[in-house]
C-alpha cells in the first residue's frame, strides 16, 4: 500500500516542486519573509500585549512613538504585493535561466506599477466634490494586489525572457563595458513587456472593473483565499506536508507552492483588519500554521524528542533524544527525521502524519470556542520556541497554554509508538550484547593499521 | 549477505549539525538511517553487520586518519559489500563517502560504492571513475525509495559479478 501511495504522490510532488511558475511564486514569497518578520517585530513592540508597557514606552519616547514604528510595519505589510512582484519576478527570471535576474525583477515591478492606479480619490474637507491626488495608495500595493502581483511577475518576465531568447536585443560592438552591454540588452525586452502592460491597463480602464486589480481580486483572489477560510484548509495542508515528508520528500516545499500565497494573504488580512479597527477573522494564518500545528519541526516531533531524551531506555533513543532536544525546541528536527529515522519508517508513520493534524484541530477548536484569541497578522521566525510563540502570535497567555496542552497530547499520541521503537532498539542492543562473533567489540582504538 | 554502512553523525543518529566533531565510532548492526535501508536490504537477503561513522568536521580535520581507519575497519569486519552513504546533498559527508569508497576499492578486495545527490558535482566528477557512485535525490527530493532499489540492484550485481553489471552501473550510477 505504501508503495502504491508513493507512486501516486511522486508525480504530484514532481509536478508541484519542479514547476517553474509555482517554484518562483513560492521562493519569491520566501524572499519577503525576513521583511515581514522585521515588520512584525515593530508591530509587536507598538502593540505589545502587556499592560503598562505602552505607557512605559510613551513615558520614555513621548506621545506618537508608535507612529514611527508604523512606518516600518506599513512597508512590510501594506506593500506586500510590491515586494512580492519584485521578488517573484527575480525568481522567475532565475527559473527561466536568465543571467540578468534583477532585470526581470525590475521589469515585473514596473509592469505592476503601470497597471496600478496612480491617482487616489480623496474627500476634501469643506469641498463639495471629492478631489484626486497623484500617487499610489497602500490599497493596491498590499494584500488586495497580491495575486495580481504574482500574475504580473510571471507574465512580464515570460515576455522579457521570450524577447531575450529571440535575440530581440540591441547588439553593441566588442569592447563595450559589460554593464552597459547588459543594460542595453534589456532595453527592447523591457519595452515589449511594458507596452503590453500599458495596453492591458488601458483595456481595463474601458471595462466595468476599471482596474486590473479589481478584476483579479474578484475573479481569482477572493475565491482562492475563500478556500483558506474553510475549516478543512489547514488540516489538508498539514496532512499533505507530513505525508510527503514520510516518503523523504520535503513536504512544505511541495505544498507551499499552492498554500503559501493563501497563508500570506490570510495573515496580512488580519493585520489590515486590526489596523482598520475591524475584527480579525482569519484563523489559518502563517503564525497559526507554524506555532500551533507543526511546532518542533515536520511531524511536530517536540513531544517525541522530549520522551526520547528523558524516557528512552535504549542507548540510541536516549543519545539521539538528548542531542536533538536543543534544536527541537527551536523547531529543527533534521537529526531525528533521518537519524531516528522518521522517513520511510512504517512504525512511526501514523503518529508522524497524525500529530500535526490533531494539533490543527485542537488549535482550531480552541480559537472557535474562544479559549484563545485569533492569531494576529504578525509573522515570527519559525524557530521561535513554543510558549513564547503562542503568547506573541495571539497576544495572550492562553496561546501559550493551548501549546502546552498540545504538547501533552502530542506526547500521548507518540507514546505507544515511541515505546514500540524503543523496545525494538533495546532488544537489538541486548541481543548484540549477548552475542559473540567475529565482529564483536568493534573499536577504532585497537585497530591495527598495517 | 553482510553489509557495512559508513555514515556521518547525522545519519547515524548521533546528532546533526550540533555534534560535528564526534570521533570515529563503530557499532555492530545498523543504526540511525539504516532503518530506512533495511527493508530494501531484506529483499536481497542482506543484513547490516556494522555501522561505522564520524562527524563531518572530525573528517575534515583528520581526513587521512579517517580514510585509513575506516578502510581498515571495513577490512576487519570483512562484509560482502560496503555502502558509503546515502549522503543526500551533504557536501562534507559526500566527500568522505567517495574518498572512503575509493580507498576500499583500491586497497582491499571488498566491494564498495558511494551514494549521493547530483548537487555534489565536484565530488562526483573527481571520484566517479574510482568507485561507483549511486544516484539519489537531495534531502527532501523525490525518488528516495527508488534510489534505494537502485542501490540494491548494484549491490546484487557487484556481489554476484552479474553479466548485467555494466548496464546496471550505467543506469544507477553517475
Amino acid at each position: 500500500m505504501m508503495q502504491k501511495l508513493e507512486k501516486l504522490l511522486m508525480p504530484v510532488a514532481n509536478i508541484l516542486s519542479k514547476n517553474k511558475v509555482l517554484s518562483a511564486i513560492r521562493d519569491g514569497f520566501l524572499i519577503t519573509v525576513p521583511i515581514t518578520i522585521v515588520g512584525s517585530i515593530f508591530l509587536l513592540i507598538s502593540n505589545f500585549p502587556i499592560e503598562g508597557f505602552l505607557n512605559f514606552m510613551t513615558s520614555i519616547f513621548g506621545e506618537g512613538w508608535d507612529a514611527y514604528m508604523g512606518r516600518v510595519t506599513a512597508i512590510a505589510f501594506d506593500c506586500v504585493a510590491l515586494l512580492g512582484v519584485l521578488s517573484i519576478g527575480y525568481c522567475y527570471a532565475r527559473e527561466k535561466g536568465l543571467e540578468n535576474r534583477i532585470g526581470g525583477g525590475v521589469v515585473a515591478l514596473v509592469c505592476f506599477l503601470i497597471i496600478t492606479p496612480q491617482k487616489t480619490i480623496v474627500e476634501l474637507e469643506g469641498a463639495a466634490e471629492a478631489g484626486s491626488v497623484s500617487g499610489f495608495t497602500f490599497t493596491f500595493l498590499g494584500t488586495a494586489g497580491m495575486f495580481l502581483a504574482m500574475i504580473t511577475a510571471i507574465i512580464s518576465v515570460e515576455i522579457y525572457a521570450w524577447a531575450i531568447k529571440k535575440k530581440l536585443i540591441i547588439k553593441l560592438p566588442e569592447g563595450v563595458p559589460p554593464a552597459v552591454m547588459e543594460s542595453l540588452a534589456a532595453l527592447i525586452p523591457s519595452a515589449i513587456a511594458m507596452v503590453i502592460f500599458f495596453a492591458i491597463g488601458i483595456i481595463f480602464d474601458h471595462t466595468s472593473y476599471k482596474y486590473v486589480h479589481y478584476f483579479i481580486y474578484q475573479v481569482l483572489q477572493a475565491p482562492l483565499v475563500g478556500l483558506g477560510k474553510l475549516a478543512g484548509f489547514e488540516v489538508i495542508y498539514q496532512f499533505l506536508s507530513t505525508l510527503f515528508w514520510f516518503f523523504g520528500i520535503n513536504g512544505p516545499a511541495v505544498t507551499n507552492t499552492i498554500f503559501a500565497p493563501i497563508h500570506k494573504v490570510l495573515t496580512v488580512e488580519n493585520y489590515e483588519a486590526a489596523q482598520a479597527g475591524l475584527e480579525m477573522t482569519n484563523i489559518f494564518t502563517a503564525g497559526f500554521s507554524d506555532f500551533f500545528c507543526n511546532f518542533g519541526g515536520g511531524g511536530s516531533t517536540l513531544g517525541l524528542v522530549i520522551m526520547m531524551a528523558f524516557l528512552g531506555k535504549s542507548n540510541r533513543m536516549k543519545t539521539l533524544g538528548k542531542l536533538s532536544l536543543p534544536a527541537g525546541i527551536f523547531g529543527i528536527n533534521e537529526p531525528i527525521i533521518f537519524g531516528l529515522p522518521m522517513v520511510l519508517n512504517p512504525l512511526m508513520a501514523i503518529p508522524f502524519i497524525l500529530v500535526p493534524v490533531i494539533n490543527t484541530i485542537i488549535a482550531y477548536l480552541a480559537t472557535v470556542v474562544g479559549i484563545m484569541p485569533i492569531t494576529l497578522g504578525v509573522q515570527l521566525p519559525w524557530t521561535t520556541p513554543i510558549i513564547a510563540s503562542g503568547f506573541l502570535v495571539t497576544g495572550s497567555v492562553m496561546g501559550s497554554l493551548v501549546q502546552i496542552v498540545q504538547l501533552v497530547v502530542d506526547i500521548l499520541v507518540y507514546y505507544p509508538f515511541f515505546k514500540l521503537l524503543d523496545k525494538k532498539y533495546l532488544d537489538e542492543e541486548s541481543a548484540l550484547e549477548g552475542q559473540t562473533d567475529e565482529i564483536d567489540d568493534l573499536s577504532f582504538d585497537d585497530l591495527g593499521l598495517d | 549477505m553482510k553489509i557495512v554502512l559508513i555514515f556521518d553523525q547525522g545519519l547515524a543518529g548521533a546528532g546533526g549539525k550540533t555534534n560535528p566533531n564526534v570521533g570515529l565510532t563503530a557499532v555492530k548492526g545498523g543504526i540511525g538511517s539504516a532503518l530506512m535501508l533495511e527493508s530494501h536490504f531484506a529483499k536481497i537477503g542482506a543484513t547490516v553487520a556494522a555501522t561505522l561513522y564520524c562527524g563531518n568536521e572530525y573528517f575534515l580535520n583528520n581526513q587521512e586518519e579517517v580514510i585509513k581507519k575506516m578502510t581498515a575497519m571495513a577490512k576487519k569486519v570483512n562484509p560482502d559489500f560496503v555502502v558509503c552513504g546515502p549522503c543526500f546533498n551533504f557536501p562534507d559527508y559526500a566527500k568522505m563517502a567517495a574518498m572512503i569508497s575509493a580507498s576500499i576499492s583500491e586497497n582491499t578486495d571488498l566491494k564498495s560504492c558511494a551514494m549521493m545527490s547530483v548537487e555534489n558535482a565536484d565530488t562526483i566528477e573527481n571520484y566517479k571513475d574510482k568507485t561507483p557512485i549511486v544516484k539519489m535525490p537531495k534531502k527532501g527530493g523525490t525518488g528516495l525509495n527508488d534510489s534505494f532499489s537502485d542501490l540494491c540492484d548494484l549491490i546484487t550485481g557487484m556481489v554476484e559479478n552479474s553479466s548485467d553489471l555494466e548496464s546496471i552501473k550505467n543506469r544507477v550510477c553517475y
